[in-house]
């Protein structure tokens, strides 16, 4: 009798476990479809514009060569902007990945340790302010920087700028990491004959390195994936224009037929960078380095 | 080494609560003063404010006669052990003594070798070939620096090495200087806490409830410990502890606090004997004193005290003291140590029948927790080594045995006011 309910329960379990992987195997293939049609298409030379199939018929990489400078069918240079655009996405997220992470740091290190009046309104403001999305903020912020003179072609430090102006709002996940931290950590520094700036390069930074990588690669994501911002301030000027916007220059009624497996190539090579950071950084993510610094 | 003042000291915390009331305190050069009392008694924040941690609200705190409440800690040249240790995770042993060492960038003197002597000598008999004013104030200069030895700001590697691995020979962490604070165990982390605290030259050693995170068994070890390593450093300690043991065992002077007030300062022997209220009465010693409210009755002269029935006559040095104070007849709480209650064999005339309601057997004693026929609870410590075996077995629950007082080991204090009659002057403050 025993024997046969422990039968049925563990069939009843077969069955439970068949079905949630029958729904998850779909929900991956519907998630993965996109990524294998793009990298499909990207190695596609019989034409460039949409096909009706999926498989391409000549596969190469005249689509990657094109983006590079270098018209395979023709045997010409391409005259193909994509490494200007590259480039200038690179800048700016390389740019702000950096001060981002300054600011956020510092920010987060101050709000932390440091009581001050006026301290929980400041932290108020900013968590109500960074609820408004951000594009909001577009047509003002093109004005400041048109004045300036930091759009169009000169759209990378107008980006940069504004990205890492604003960066002091995302605190945040670095002051939870902080709070975390023995604040008998700062005051033994401290008595040890440190100054705060001390405190803060000396202990608390080498022992944020998970936090600041975490912060490095959200940082660098912004301004690598940004489209709409980007889109407004460079204002189609193809010096000043990111990747993202001029790949989606290609995708216009105009240039698909002849552009779509250059945007292909161009999506895998933007996802490249991105693929290599995560791989080598994410186990900093879970490596948690306060260990041994109280009672444990 | 240096005398630490603190004068009318107080800690308002925002929103008026105060942690510290007007803490005077005056420790003497080289003295270990211990402040001991339950938890949100005060005496962290009274050694965090002379720390520098905490700001003073009102009162002065001074180091070596110097005023330090405006100055950062790490211009009051002062050492801090604290409870979690605070070791730095990611450096290694070494580098976690080595800290303060690193950061110090002070001007030090050494004496210069006789070589360096003779060289500076020569250059001030050239200059003195030519005695121009730039060149007087140059010999002037070398003359001071003859006298001062040679400066050198900050320590060098060779000195750092020097002082890091005595500090760890002295508290046995040789062999772990390579590695990092999660490695060790919580005693070896608490020696790495000391050792950074000891390779500093300071002028004031503080610790901060230092053995509260370790087991009964490595506290015990650590505290003696602490006791060599006093003798080693030989400098101003200020150590906090709620543990009455450790106060007791460390301190030449103790300083019991409660609720921000001090409500005793003594020796261990002072605190111990002649308690100034029932609150440090009943604070140190273990278990805690027995009191009970009863009757003090002067006849003429002559004291005894009324208890359960029986008068228990208060002679020798206690009954001289209450004579010399004219204390008159009156209602009492008395206060028996349950070290200072022996069981009767007898039942004479001034005994006390009670009866078992737990035992706890100790090894080296017996805690009886007794009731009287009135309902009184009495706490009672009897040592196991004089007990033979007939009466080791009479200690079982619900038996029945006599109880003696020490008239020599009471305590007489104010039912209302909680001070002890006999105590000399007036309170340091009553906490209430």
């Amino acid at each position: 009798m025993q024997e046969k309910r422990s039968m049925s329960l563990s069939a009843k379990r077969r069955a439970g476990n068949i079905a949630s992987y029958v729904v998850l195997i779909l929900i991956s293939i519907i998630w993965i479809i996109p990524f294998v049609f793009l990298v499909l298409q990207s190695f596609r030379c019989e034409s460039q514009g949409l096909t009706g199939y999926v498989m391409p018929q000549q596969w190469g990489i005249n689509n990657y060569a094109y983006l590079f400078g270098w018209d395979m069918v023709n045997n010409c240079a391409s005259n193909c902007n994509f490494l200007q655009w590259y480039l200038n996405t690179f800048i700016i997220a390389v740019c702000v990945a950096v001060g981002q992470t300054i600011m956020q740091i510092m920010m987060a290190y101050a709000l932390s340790r440091f009581r001050f009046r006026l301290r929980k309104p400041l932290m108020n403001l900013m968590l109500i302010l960074g609820m408004f999305p951000g594009f909001l903020t577009m047509i003002v912020l093109y004005q400041v920087l048109h004045t300036l003179g930091l759009t169009g072609d000169n759209a990378v430090p107008g980006l940069i700028i504004v990205s890492i102006a604003s960066s002091g709002m995302g605190y945040y996940v670095v002051k939870g990491f902080l709070d975390t931290m023995p604040k008998s950590l700062d005051e033994a520094a401290m008595v040890d004959g440190a100054t705060r700036f001390q405190v803060f390069y000396k202990v608390i930074l080498p022992l944020c390195k998970p936090i600041i990588i975490y912060t490095v690669l959200t940082a660098f994501m912004g301004p690598w994936g940004d489209f709409i911002f980007a889109r407004t301030i460079a204002l189609g000027s193809q010096t000043g224009m990111n990747v993202a916007t001029g790949l989606y220059s290609w995708l216009s009624a105009a240039n698909i037929s002849t552009h779509f497996t250059y945007f292909c190539a161009g999506g895998v090579i933007v996802a490249i960078p991105v693929i290599v950071l995560f791989l080598f950084l994410q186990k900093y993510y879970v490596e948690g380095v306060t260990g041994g610094a109280v009672k444990g | 080494m240096a005398r630490v003042q603190l004068e009318n000291v107080k800690k308002i915390y925002q929103g008026n609560v105060t942690a510290v009331h007007d803490f005077n305190l005056d420790i003497q050069d080289k003295e270990f003063v211990v402040f001991v009392g339950p938890s949100g008694c005060g005496k962290s924040t009274t050694l965090r404010m002379i720390a520098g941690l905490e700001d003073i609200s009102e009162g002065t705190c001074k180091i070596d006669g110097e005023v330090v409440n405006d100055l950062q800690s790490k211009d009051r040249h002062i050492s801090m052990v604290f409870q979690n240790y605070a070791l730095y995770p990611h450096l290694t042993v070494f580098e976690n003594m080595a800290f303060p060492l690193r950061l110090d960038k002070k001007i030090h003197y050494y004496p210069w070798t006789e070589e360096e002597l003779r060289n500076i000598d020569n250059k001030i008999a050239l200059l003195k070939q030519n005695e121009t004013p730039k060149n007087k104030k140059k010999i002037a200069q070398l003359e001071q620096s003859k006298v001062d030895g040679r400066a050198v700001k900050g320590y060098s590697q060779d000195e750092i090495f020097q002082k890091v691995t005595e500090a760890a020979k002295v508290l046995g962490i040789t062999q772990y200087l390579t590695r990092k604070p999660k490695a060790l165990s919580g005693g070896q982390r608490q020696r790495v806490a000391i050792g950074r605290a000891m390779v500093k030259d300071c002028k004031v050693f503080l610790m901060d409830e230092p053995l509260s995170n370790l087991d009964a068994k490595l506290r015990n070890q650590m505290r003696s410990e602490i006791i060599l390593l006093r003798k080693k450093i030989n400098t101003t300690f200020v150590y906090v502890t709620h543990d009455q043991t450790e106060a007791m065992t460390l301190g030449d002077r103790i300083v019991v606090m409660r609720d921000g007030f001090i409500m005793q300062v003594g020796t261990p022997t002072q605190v111990f004997d002649m308690p100034d209220n029932l609150f440090v009465a009943q604070f140190i010693g273990a278990p805690m004193m027995n009191t009970f409210k009863t009757n003090l009755v002067n006849e003429g002269g002559k004291y005894h005290v009324e208890f359960f029935g029986a008068k228990i006559p208060v002679d020798g040095e206690k009954g001289e003291a209450l004579k010399k104070k004219g204390i008159p007849s009156r209602e009492i709480l008395l206060g028996v140590r349950p070290e200072h209650i022996n069981l009767s064999k007898d039942g004479g005339a001034s005994s006390i029948p009670v009866t078992i309601e737990v035992n706890e057997m100790m090894g080296s004693e017996y805690h009886l927790h007794v009731r009287t026929e009135d309902e009184t609870k009495i706490i009672v410590r009897i040592p196991t080594i004089n007990l033979t075996q007939e009466e080791r077995e009479s200690m079982v629950n619900g038996n029945k045995v006599n109880l003696t007082f020490e008239s020599k080991a009471m305590h007489f204090f104010d039912p209302i006011s909680e001070i002890n009659l006999l105590a000399d002057g007036e309170p340091v403050a009553s906490g209430k």
